[in-house]
């Protein structure tokens, strides 16, 4: 009986033994590997914050002149997408030197032609009036969809009117007001941000005025 | 002892020179197209590439060549993508941390180095066999030869697609008055293909070994 037990120890021990030969090498590696890896993302994760809090504030500053410095909400404002589902989305307050508020910063994302085009969108202060967009991501078309970017259609949203949008053929782009000029050729991409730019507005307006952050509740 | 001391630098610079032509990574062993198809529609952002695969290959041969005694043969294949793993992390926090425009543009394609094929390739057969200098010289050669053709690609690509080479411009544009027309196609992904196959095509006629 117990020589039968001590064979089974005996086996177990020596499974232990070559479970240990077979794999030393690869559980030092990752402890190894692991530390590397964490020392180097503690020294630079700082520094990729700060990129990060830099590239938001060089685009919102483009579309808000007066703008110096960005404090993110802390009340959360839930948007829903296509099919029932709920979206975060981070607002930002955009002061004035005197800390002032001059306008509202968020993150913007839909689908595109050719995939998710993400958007950095600015408001003013009363969420009256839309002022301008920027393209973070895109994987429009070059040549035709991407012309997103430019100033022909991005020039349009400044002023608009932060409400429903919408997307026409023919008319004046120097016209400011809810109706967009498609770019033609690119109709699927003009639409999207049309889309994407409106159904954000709209939802987050509704939201902050129901918080009494902005609108009739309270003036800012 | 003399003949052996003369071998030596010879064998090195046959090492290097097999990687930029004879083997040359992407042109003669096909390996690696995912980044060349995808990130040589300029030169700026495949050259970022070529530096960061240069940099994951030699880490990867330094450290492969180092244990290649202690290596058991079927957990090999787990060390080299761990080893790989590790430094295309530390590459990809650089490239966040110093060069955040050009970590955007290349997005997901510069993790994907760890499924890189001729990273995995040059450790296996090359630094798990051979000692630290050769696997030095040999990732070297690689990652170079790599790095140049990427280049050349991207040059084709982005001087017909945009009439520039590295965002100077080259060929005057018709809107300044110019005769150029941007040819958008060469951008996009089919650019790339149509491009990469004529250079491919070249290459065999070049070598002398036609299909």
């Amino acid at each position: 009986m117990s020589l039968c037990l001590r064979g089974k120890e005996d086996s177990q021990v020596n499974k232990l033994k070559h479970f240990v030969q077979q794999s030393w090498l690869l559980i030092v590696a990752s402890f190894f590997f692991g530390l590397l890896i964490a020392v180097t993302n503690a020294g630079l994760s700082p520094k990729i914050e700060q990129n990060k809090i830099n590239k938001r504030n060089r685009l919102i500053g483009a579309l808000l002149p007066e703008a110096r410095s960005f404090v993110a909400l802390d009340t959360q404002i839930e948007i829903e997408s296509g099919g029932g589902r709920k979206e975060k989305v981070e607002v930002f307050k955009a002061q004035s030197e005197s800390g002032q508020c001059v306008g509202w910063s968020f993150n913007a994302s839909g689908s595109g032609f050719a995939d998710k085009i993400e958007l950095v969108v600015a408001v003013d202060a009363k969420f009256e009036k839309v002022a301008g967009f920027d393209v973070l991501s895109s994987s429009e078309t070059p040549g035709f969809g991407d012309q997103i970017k430019g100033d022909y259609y991005r020039s349009q949203y400044k002023g608009a009117p932060a409400g429903e949008l919408k997307l026409v053929s023919i008319g004046d782009p120097t016209k400011i007001d809810s109706q967009i000029i498609a770019i033609s050729g690119a109709t699927v991409s003009s639409e999207a941000v049309v889309e994407i730019v409106s159904r954000f507005v709209t939802q987050i307006k509704e939201q902050m005025q129901k918080k009494g952050i902005i609108g009739n509740v309270k003036q800012q | 002892m003399s003949n052996s001391s003369e071998a030596k630098p010879a064998l090195y610079s046959q090492t290097l020179l097999v990687g930029l032509w004879r083997e040359n990574p992407t042109l003669r062993l096909l390996l690696g197209m995912c980044p060349t198809l995808a990130v040589t529609a300029a030169v700026k952002p495949a050259l970022t590439m070529g530096c960061c695969v240069i940099f994951v290959l030699v880490c990867s041969n330094i450290i492969v060549s180092l244990m290649r005694d202690l290596l058991k043969p079927h957990v090999r294949i787990l060390m080299f993508t761990l080893t790989i793993a590790a430094f295309v992390t530390i590459a990809d926090l650089f490239l966040k941390a110093f060069q955040p425009d050009m970590s955007e543009t290349l997005g997901p394609y510069v993790p994907l180095i760890i499924v890189n094929c001729i990273i995995i390739c040059r450790a296996e057969a090359c630094a798990s066999k051979n000692g630290l200098v050769i696997s030095i010289i040999d990732a070297v050669g690689m990652g170079v030869g790599f790095t140049l053709t990427l280049c050349v690609l991207a040059s084709i690509r982005e001087l017909l697609a945009t009439g520039a080479i590295f965002e100077i411009q080259i060929l005057s544009l018709v809107k300044d008055g110019g005769w150029f027309v941007k040819w958008a196609a060469m951008g996009m992904p089919v650019g790339a293909f149509i491009t990469l196959g004529l250079m491919l095509g070249l290459v065999n006629i070049v070598t002398g070994k036609r299909a």
